[in-house]
């Protein structure tokens, strides 16, 4: 049924914002595990999590009504990833998992695939 | 049918918006931000609003947040409000709910799916219209307070977990079988709910229902549940935290509550409602129609228990005395 709502008329014009959102937040996204991943302090490795988790909320809501299901449930994934971990017994201190690092490397390279995909 | 969508998210508001135009006669306003879906309701020049439909998670004030503040204006009260959820939201549907929420699509959306949500929601927002319609009527015809069915479900507001009907049947047909495992449903029933709604003027009862709501949900208090009042003087409860009520239990502390709290009609008679309780009901391996079987089953239990007490005051030989 996804499908169907890619047949809505206009949702061409709606994917093509939608990629080139993809192509900011990407980079949003790599920049807050880069942050991460060097924070020093709970606070520092947490508020970059949550933001990173924050933008791959948006891709995860939106991707698979346009068409793009793979990467809607690849930013599920590195989503609830984040968010366990900061539901989980870890949370409180100074340690970015190289797991949640890896798995948003992961992802930005899918992000870059999809945009040089539809160039 | 007048819609305010709040998402932060763009590319959402434009999918809805394509969505709203292809669907037929409705009209889509959108927010990306809950203080900015605030601004626009406190805008005189703002018309009337027919539906909400409000992202969860959203940076600054979230949607469930937003949900409790469209309650608590007067003219919003019962306006549909849909949550649009990832499947990540999952663990604030609850909350969703007790804030108000009348049903919730997940993203990312299916056109089959929000399509029904719509047709849902705009057949209570024309339920809504003509009851707006009707106390209007009555109020210029004779200036008189509604008139309260006994068997109509009745909004009740401001009472910790306890939501519309509509939205509990929502709820209940969206649980997911994980969710069912640890899910049981129960009732009380007013007893004698018919000789107050007799005796009662429509707003007596109404403040009935609500005082008894309160008491249910401060006994209920600790555990996970949402409930809902039914009609009949029934409130059908349901818990998802794999708690198994003790209903005898319940049922005494819910009655030792309703004698320590003082309520009076509107001529300073002091009046005495006590509740049955009726079979908790698990959901375990029930699907579909059948899970709406089993709401309808702790109901009519209930109801069963309150005429079983009834009879026995009547009937002392009875040995049926259960409640």
């Amino acid at each position: 049924m996804t499908k169907v709502m890619t047949e809505l008329p206009g949702i061409d014009r709606i994917r093509k914002r939608f990629l080139e959102m993809l192509s900011e937040r990407q980079t949003q996204i790599a920049s807050h595990g880069l942050a991460a991943w060097d924070g020093k302090t709970v606070e520092e490795i947490n508020s970059n999590l949550a933001g990173a988790q924050a933008i791959l909320h948006q891709i995860a809501g939106s991707a698979g009504s346009l068409g793009f299901e793979e990467l809607g449930q690849a930013a599920r994934g590195c989503e609830m990833r984040i968010v366990d971990h900061l539901a989980g017994p870890d949370a409180d201190l100074a340690i970015c998992p190289v797991e949640l690092i890896s798995s948003l490397d992961s992802f930005v390279a899918a992000c870059r695939k999809q945009i040089e995909a539809a160039a | 049918m007048r819609i305010l969508a709040v998402d932060d998210d763009p590319i959402i508001l434009e999918l809805l918006g394509q969505f709203v135009e292809i669907i037929g006669t409705h009209e889509l306003t959108t927010a990306d931000s809950a203080l900015d879906a605030l601004e626009v309701l406190g805008d005189p020049e703002t018309g009337p609003i027919d539906c909400f439909m409000l992202d969860i998670q959203m940076p600054g004030m979230d949607g469930i947040e937003l949900a409790k503040r469209i309650r608590e204006t007067s003219r919003h009260s019962d306006t549909p409000i849909l949550m649009l959820t990832a499947m990540s939201d999952k663990r604030y549907i609850d909350g969703a709910f007790a804030a108000g929420a009348t049903d919730y699509v997940t993203k990312p959306f299916e056109i089959a799916e929000l399509t029904s949500r719509i047709k849902m929601v705009e057949g209570l927002a024309q339920d809504r219209q003509l009851r707006t319609k009707k106390i209007f009527a009555a109020k210029s015809v004779a200036d008189q307070t509604s008139h309260v069915e006994l068997f109509e479900p009745i909004s009740i507001y401001d009472v910790d977990n306890v939501i519309e009907y509509t939205a509990m049947e929502n709820y209940v047909a969206q649980l997911s079988r994980s969710a069912l495992f640890g899910s049981t449903t129960f009732a009380f029933t007013i007893r004698e709910i018919d000789a107050f709604h007799a005796a009662l003027s429509a707003f007596e009862f109404y403040s009935l229902i609500s005082d008894v709501a309160e008491v249910l949900s401060d006994t209920l208090v600790g555990h996970q549940f949402l409930m809902s009042y039914a009609g009949n003087g029934t409130f059908v409860c349901i818990t998802e935290s794999g708690w198994r009520p003790d209903m005898r239990g319940l049922m005494d502390q819910v009655n030792f509550e309703l004698s320590q709290t003082e309520l009076f009609d509107n001529h300073g008679e002091r009046i005495h409602p006590r509740v049955s309780a009726g079979a908790a009901v698990r959901l375990i391996w029930k699907s579909g129609s059948s899970v709406m079987d089993a709401l309808a089953q702790a109901h009519s239990s209930a109801e069963e228990a309150s005429l079983a007490h009834t009879r026995s005051l009547t009937n002392f030989w009875d040995v049926d005395q259960r409640a």
